[in-house]
């Protein structure tokens, strides 16, 4: 008998689909539920409180002024680039296990995650200092808690990637159960990353939705300018 | 991926020589004992865990329930302090669903959903062992509240030196199962140490964490059943062949993977306000602690199905077989048990009437629930249509069944009372309620998983329980019950107010709190007897044969107990209910030519699901420990972090293993006896 028939775990599945990437998928619609959660939570008290929140000093902060759109926008562009490189990485490894680009591909992949990770290291410090803490306020908490999770997946991307850049020299990645493996990290990395899209849409771009935002932001009126 | 380490077929696991893993430690399958238990990844031994573990704290959960009547039974009580009779209402509720019927669902998915789609294991071993032993250590963390709250009552405490900051006495939960905010959250502005007042005490922390990581094992558990339902079903078993238990594990599957994360992120959530100083839900920062509400019930409501909907598969395969019928009308009640999976997160709202919704959501909200009762009576229907007509034998699990049916109506009419807005608002937060729903999850739901029990027992010990004992247990438990919640109908609706320590003499309420009480330990002494008599079948209990109750499914199939391999040979499925076409009608069963001489491959078994679950009960006690201010216990939450990436790792690099067992070469032997008689 061959070994193929001889596996469970390598035996035609009744789906077609195998067990690895199909749990993976159903762990992403659970995941969907989850930030579905942390983002419903954050709009509705951003509908709730238009006006921001107020720091340390008792001054009212408004959210368009503490936002640096341009950074956010380039730590998005570069996890966008990271899920095509990442696309790339499974691709080489579908590819009769080319394990010279999967490895040059992957180790892109973890270098946007990193710089990623660095642009929010930075933004929440900064935040930070601006007077945006998690006690201070109800859009601190939801704030950093829904883009402190984001960040923590991505993070758990990353670490898990590297482990499976690490493997990739033991010799034991390969094949079609290797292709499989960095495939389905491909669909985790590549759902963060579309969370990533909506998070950036529903929390940052929103603000910049005409003068106020979309909430009504409530900045202090410009001279000559009709609201 | 190398194969060399799989040696040629041997006739049992204890003839493997030892075997090397990937990372150079010898691989548990030659263990007996504590050890192989420990280490299983054999979904039958995972489901007689998960089932020992459930019936145990079913006890525990019946325990508290006997505290919480006798305090109950006359006016002005004074056997238990106020703030013990919460401790034992909030962990009654968390212990009975969480703790109790939860895994014991589980235990039949187990156990049976491998043996009912012609599979010999479920799609992930090792991730089905750590879903066990991570509910094994969620419910420690969540009870280990307890020997601290004792240590507290003992004054033993006092000697610690962080025991004098505290100003938090409630060392075991006591919001109630639904914890609802602000009363489990915080008010006021968080102190340096990023830390906001709290109304209660450190037993919510062990709530939060403990439901936390129960959450965790449910997920894990729930990926793996639906891929192994879409996945691994035998040739020829398409899903409309499926046996209902089957399918209603696959609709609670789903429930459970998109219901559970609304929980997950609330207890999230509430944990930041207690940790962290936010604000989520803490009122004197703009919290709205009507959002708790909405996401707790968000998954709440889909939860109440995730209880009944096993229960309901189970009675779906017990009234066919004792009525010597096919179950009338298999597509409706499939379609029935989606329809309540869809429609389950549509009617979360009715638990919130009376928060002043507006006249809009009420509306809709009330109109769903209506709505949902529709494929609930369908299902009910089809049941009695099973019955009509059938040969009936009142045997032990088919009594349960129809108490079932009976208890779980009468829960139903009060549900749809709840439907209808103004009555609601009448009868929240009063004894009616309690009433509703222990006719619901106890005359429904314990009654159904009796009946399962009773029914797979022989299937999976290979003996019977003693007829007379099972039904005196019945019996018992249908009366007891009756006697304790029937009475509580009329007094919530007489006024008597859910979640008061005690009442005074002079409403009315006396006599039939004192009725309920006795109810009550009949109910205990019922369900005692019942797990005794199961207990004691499952060591001394009487052999019997493999088909005792002449099944349907594929599970009877099999020899009793059930070879670790299941099936020497994959079956191959021409109609519904093969096994007893194979016995009485026109389809034999045919088996693939796979298995034999080449043998049966069978997955090794392994530490690390349990090393990676101790991590969570390692940071599982550190994290309310830290609360409560004890030196270093936020440590001990980074160690157990730290534990459980390194059981996944090492998990992931051991590599899958397996061995090839030789099975008897010829099919499992059809019934000749069974087949010949009639």
């Amino acid at each position: 008998m061959s070994h193929s028939a001889a596996h469970a775990h390598e035996a035609p599945t009744s789906t077609g689909i195998d067990h690895k990437k199909l749990i993976m998928w159903l762990f992403l619609a659970s995941d969907c539920m989850f930030f579905g959660t942390l983002i419903s939570t954050h709009l509705l008290y951003r509908k709730l409180y238009p006006t921001g929140f107020t720091d340390a000093e008792g001054h009212q902060q408004f959210v368009q002024k503490l936002f640096d759109i341009e950074l956010t926008s380039f730590s998005t562009f570069i996890l966008l680039m990271s899920s095509f490189l990442m696309a790339l990485a499974v691709s080489a490894m579908h590819k009769g296990g080319q394990l010279k680009s999967f490895r040059r591909n992957v180790l892109g992949v973890i270098v946007f995650g990193l710089i990623f990770l660095g642009c929010q290291v930075y933004e929440f410090t900064h935040f930070y200092h601006q007077g945006l803490t998690v006690q201070n306020s109800v859009f601190g908490s939801t704030f950093y808690v829904l883009t402190g999770t984001h960040g923590t997946h991505v993070a758990i991307g990353v670490l898990w990637l590297v482990l499976l850049y690490f493997y990739s020299f033991t010799g034991k990645l390969g094949g079609h159960v290797g292709a499989l493996d960095v495939e389905v990290a491909g669909l985790y990395w590549h759902f963060v990353d579309i969370v990533w899209i909506i998070i950036f849409t529903a929390v940052y771009l929103v603000e910049y939705l005409g003068p106020d935002g979309i909430w009504g932001n409530g900045l202090p009126p410009v001279p000559g300018v009709t609201r | 991926m190398s194969h060399d380490h799989h040696h040629a077929p041997v006739a049992s696991r204890y003839d493997l020589a030892p075997e090397r893993s990937d990372i150079g430690l010898i691989r548990p399958d030659r263990f007996t004992g504590w050890r192989d238990w420990l280490t299983t990844v054999d979904h039958k031994k995972i489901g007689v865990l998960y089932g020992a573990f459930a019936m145990f704290f079913f006890l525990v959960g019946g325990v508290e329930a006997l505290g919480i009547r006798t305090q109950l039974s006359r006016p002005d009580n004074d056997f238990i302090t106020a703030r013990m009779y919460n401790q034992l209402f909030t962990m009654h509720g968390t212990t009975m669903i969480f703790l109790g019927v939860m895994p014991l669902s589980a235990a039949f998915f187990n156990f049976l959903v491998p043996l009912q789609i012609g599979a010999r294991d479920v799609a992930f071993p090792r991730l089905n062992a750590f879903s066990l032993w991570t509910f094994v250590f969620g419910a420690f963390v969540l009870n280990a509240s307890w020997l601290f709250e004792f240590a507290h009552l003992s004054g033993w405490l006092k000697s610690f030196g962080w025991y004098n900051a505290l100003v938090y006495t409630d060392f075991a939960p006591a919001n109630g199962w639904f914890s609802y905010a602000p009363l489990s959250g915080t008010f006021g502005q968080a102190d340096a140490a990023l830390r906001a007042p709290r109304f209660t005490g450190v037993g919510t922390d062990f709530w939060i964490i403990g439901i936390q990581i129960l959450g965790i094992a449910s997920l894990a558990a729930s990926f793996n059943f639906i891929c192994t339902i879409l996945n691994m079903r035998a040739k020829g078993m398409t899903m409309m062949r499926l046996p209902v238990f089957t399918w209603m594990t696959l609709v609670t599957s789903f429930l459970i993977i998109l219901a559970f994360p609304a929980i997950t992120v609330a207890l999230i959530q509430l944990m930041f306000d207690r940790q962290f100083g936010a604000n989520f839900f803490n009122p004197s920062a703009g919290g709205q602690p009507v959002l708790w509400q909405h996401l707790f019930w968000i998954f709440g409501h889909p939860e109440v199905y995730i209880l009944v909907l096993p229960a309901m598969g189970i009675v779906s395969e017990v009234l066919p077989t004792f009525s010597g019928k096919s179950l009338f009308g298999y597509p409706i009640i499939v379609f029935s048990g989606a329809v309540i999976g869809f429609l389950g997160f549509a009617v979360w709202s009715h638990h919130m009437f009376t928060t002043g919704l507006g006249p809009v959501p009420t509306a809709a909200f009330s109109l769903l629930t209506m709505a949902i009762a529709v494929p609930t009576g369908v299902k009910i229907f089809n049941w009695l249509g099973t019955i009509w007509g059938g040969r009936v034998r009142f045997t032990p699990p088919m009594v349960l069944s129809l108490g079932f049916i009976w208890m779980f109506m009468c829960g139903g009419f009060s549900g749809i009372m709840h439907s209808s807005a103004p009555a609601d608002s009448q009868q929240q937060d009063s004894y009616f309620v309690i009433a509703h729903f222990h006719y619901v999850l106890l005359g429904g739901v314990l009654l159904g998983l009796m009946s399962g029990l009773y029914f797979w027992f022989p299937k999976i010990f290979g003996r019977m329980p003693k007829a007379s004992v099972a039904y005196w247990a019945s019996g018992l438990v249908i009366l007891g019950f009756n006697l304790a919640f029937g009475p509580m109908h009329y007094l919530g609706l007489a006024g008597q107010p859910r979640r008061t320590h005690t009442y005074h003499a002079g409403f009315g309420w006396e006599t039939w709190n004192y009725v309920a009480t006795i109810g009550a330990f009949i109910l205990g002494i019922g369900v005692f007897i019942a797990f005794a008599n199961l207990v004691w079948t499952a060591f001394r209990g009487e052999k019997c044969s493999s088909d005792p109750w002449d099944g349907r499914t594929l599970e009877w199939s099999l020899p009793s107990p059930v070879p670790e391999y299941n099936f020497a040979r994959s079956p191959v499925i021409a109609c519904r209910d093969a096994f007893f076409a194979h016995k009485h009608g026109a389809h034999r069963l045919v088996y693939e030519q796979d298995g034999g001489e080449a043998g049966v491959h069978m997955p090794s078994q392994s530490w690390m699901p349990l090393l990676a679950s101790c991590g969570f009960l390692l940071a599982g006690l550190g994290m309310p420990m830290s609360a409560m201010g004890v030196p270093h216990a936020g440590w001990v939450v980074i160690a157990g972090l730290g534990v459980l990436f390194l059981g996944i790792w090492l998990w992931a690099l051991e590599g899958p293993g397996g061995y090839m067992l030789k099975t008897p070469v010829a099919p499992a032997p059809a019934p000749a006896e069974a087949a010949a008689s009639r």
